[in-house]
């Protein structure tokens, strides 16, 4: 099980003066169960990349497969496209539009005739699957809530129409730290305890290093590197030169070992650093 | 004398009567030429407070004047905005022409600027955040920094001695975020007064001042040094320290002689490799 993209391409405005090649011969494989984190500069091909993994656009060459089924060959497969493909868009808040957070939440499952029990079963499981008690949510309006909070019922209102792949396109941007941090454990949660397949577009580079297995780097519509996290974030003049960057932490590393400390290079998080550091410090006052 | 271009006396201000107060007493003076950053987490009353200064809202309770005059006079609307000009968050919503060149002719225009003088600002501008050769371009084909870049020229020609941005980078990539802090830096080394909205601690260490906003109130205000060794108070405001500080913190925890205040990798990188 799968979403895999074969050789494609996107061109916007076609036959216009602004005719733009979004996306130019990719290919990626999100297996199923994997954390995967798209980074890449604003206009990369983000956005359209992960727009073609559930149909919402197709694209001009190539083909895109979601478990085996090839998208868009058939519109009535959409629909289900759709919901095993999970999209949540950047500032989802906006979406938000019902009185209470439950109907919300319960706006994509109605439409897909099922009885009303599962609905209300559908809606429970998801708001609580975000981290809410539904008994003190529910009958909340949504615009009472904090930025981070509603980001919350916005993902909640996706999972509830049961999705194998959740894709999201910048949860975090706009929320301070300690609603970023909310998301992400989240976010993680979701993936760790309740399978879910994950897919991060972000431009935090702290964040990606943190949470994924793999990560994709896209530049000028195409993959320009695929790995892990320390295998991408040691190629810091290469992301550089795209529009990228590295995690503060990776920065303090590649400094001191530019300067002669040694240490090893391929370190991401502060409690690792500390550790190398201490490990080093205390060999020179032995 | 110090020159203060934005005093705040005493100010509270709530949305509707029976909400509590957004902005609830704050007191704070900015000098000219002064590069602060406020901090605070989403609901902090951080863009209610540039709100006010820009005289999109008026004080419930106390005054606020910017360059001596106070935003509630109606008949000086105009020179108040003019004199601290905003930039917003999403690029896409405050560029209004087709040619980035029209853009930013578009506020000196509406002042009733001559034709000559308009061309001369425009370029100026245009130089300035280092987007000249982009003039006939549309707005829509450039990147998010660029978007930035322009929304501040489009301030700049208006001749504002003060920029309020309002998480002007929260939408962009790494690199337009660079750029946009570099075009800030650049201002205010040339004189501009700058007040920057953010939740990125790494570019408030840049500032010469950090305020850090809760509940409406303001918490901590002193250099970014002064401000980011209280991690454990920070943390409690729902915000978060530079790693590089965390780092150091956590080396002083195990032993390490580190200065509690070390905010920039350098720093850091110095002492570790004496």
């Amino acid at each position: 099980m799968s979403i895999r993209t074969e050789n494609i391409k996107y061109i916007y405005s076609e036959g216009t003066p602004f005719r733009t090649l979004a996306l130019d011969n990719v290919s990626v494989t999100i297996n199923q169960g994997e954390f995967v984190g798209i980074i890449g500069h604003t206009g990369s091909g983000k956005s359209t990349l992960i727009q073609l993994f559930n149909g919402l656009e197709l694209p001009t060459e190539g083909k895109v497969e979601v478990d085996g089924t090839i998208v868009g060959k058939d519109k009535k497969e959409l629909k289900l496209i759709r919901q095993t493909v999970g999209l949540v868009f950047q500032y989802p808040e906006y979406q938000l539009f019902e009185e209470t957070v439950a109907k919300d939440v319960a706006f994509g499952p109605m439409n897909l005739n099922i009885s009303q029990q599962e609905i209300d079963f559908r809606v429970k499981e998801a708001l609580e699957l975000v981290g809410f008690n539904y008994n003190k949510i529910k009958d909340v309006s949504p615009f009472e809530l904090s930025g981070g909070q509603k980001r919350r019922v916005a993902i909640a209102g996706v999972l509830a129409m049961k999705p194998q792949y959740l894709i999201l396109d910048e949860p975090t941007a706009g929320l301070d730290p300690a609603g970023r941090n909310e998301i992400f454990n989240q976010i993680k949660k979701l993936h760790e305890e309740s399978k879910f397949t994950v897919v991060l577009v972000s431009h935090s580079m702290e964040d990606i290093a943190k949470l994924v297995d793999r990560v994709i780097v896209l530049s000028k519509g195409k993959i320009h590197m695929e790995g892990s996290p320390k295998e991408i974030y040691s190629q810091a003049e290469e992301l550089e030169k795209i529009g990228l960057g590295i995690p503060q932490t990776a920065s303090i590393v590649r400094e001191l070992k530019n300067r002669g400390f040694n240490i090893k290079q391929d370190i991401l998080t502060i409690e690792e650093a500390k550790e190398e550091i201490l490990k080093e410090v205390r060999r020179r006052n032995v | 004398m110090i020159e203060y271009i934005i005093k705040i006396d005493n100010v509270k201000f709530k949305y509707d009567k029976n909400s509590s107060y957004a902005v609830n007493g704050v007191s704070l003076n900015i000098k000219s030429g002064e590069f602060t950053a406020i901090i605070g987490r989403n609901g902090s009353g951080k863009s209610t407070l540039a709100k006010l200064i820009n005289s999109i809202l008026l004080p419930t309770e106390g005054k606020i004047f910017v360059k001596g005059m106070d935003t509630s006079d109606d008949s000086k609307l105009w020179d108040i905005r003019q004199t601290a000009g905003m930039v917003f968050q999403n690029p896409d919503n405050q560029l209004v022409a087709t040619i980035i060149e029209e853009d930013i002719a578009f506020g000196p225009e509406n002042l009733g600027v001559q034709p000559e003088e308009i061309r001369r600002r425009v370029d100026n501008a245009l130089n300035t955040v280092g987007m000249y050769e982009y003039r006939k371009r549309p707005p829509h084909l450039l990147s998010g920094g660029q978007k930035q870049r322009i929304a501040i020229a489009g301030i700049l020609a208006l001749n504002s001695e003060c920029i309020i941005l309002d998480e002007p980078t929260a939408m962009l990539d790494p690199s337009g975020r660079k750029e946009v802090m570099e075009t800030l830096k650049k201002l205010n080394a040339e004189g501009k007064t700058i007040l920057l909205i953010t939740h990125y601690m790494d570019e408030a260490v840049q500032a010469d001042r950090v305020i850090v906003m809760d509940k409406g109130n303001i918490k901590l205000d002193g250099k970014p040094k002064e401000v980011f060794r209280n991690i454990d108070e920070i943390k409690k405001y729902g915000l978060d320290v530079p790693q590089v500080t965390e780092l150091a913190q956590e080396l002083i925890k195990e032993g390490l002689k580190l200065p509690p205040d070390i905010i920039d990798i350098k720093e850091l990188v110095d002492i570790l490799c004496q």
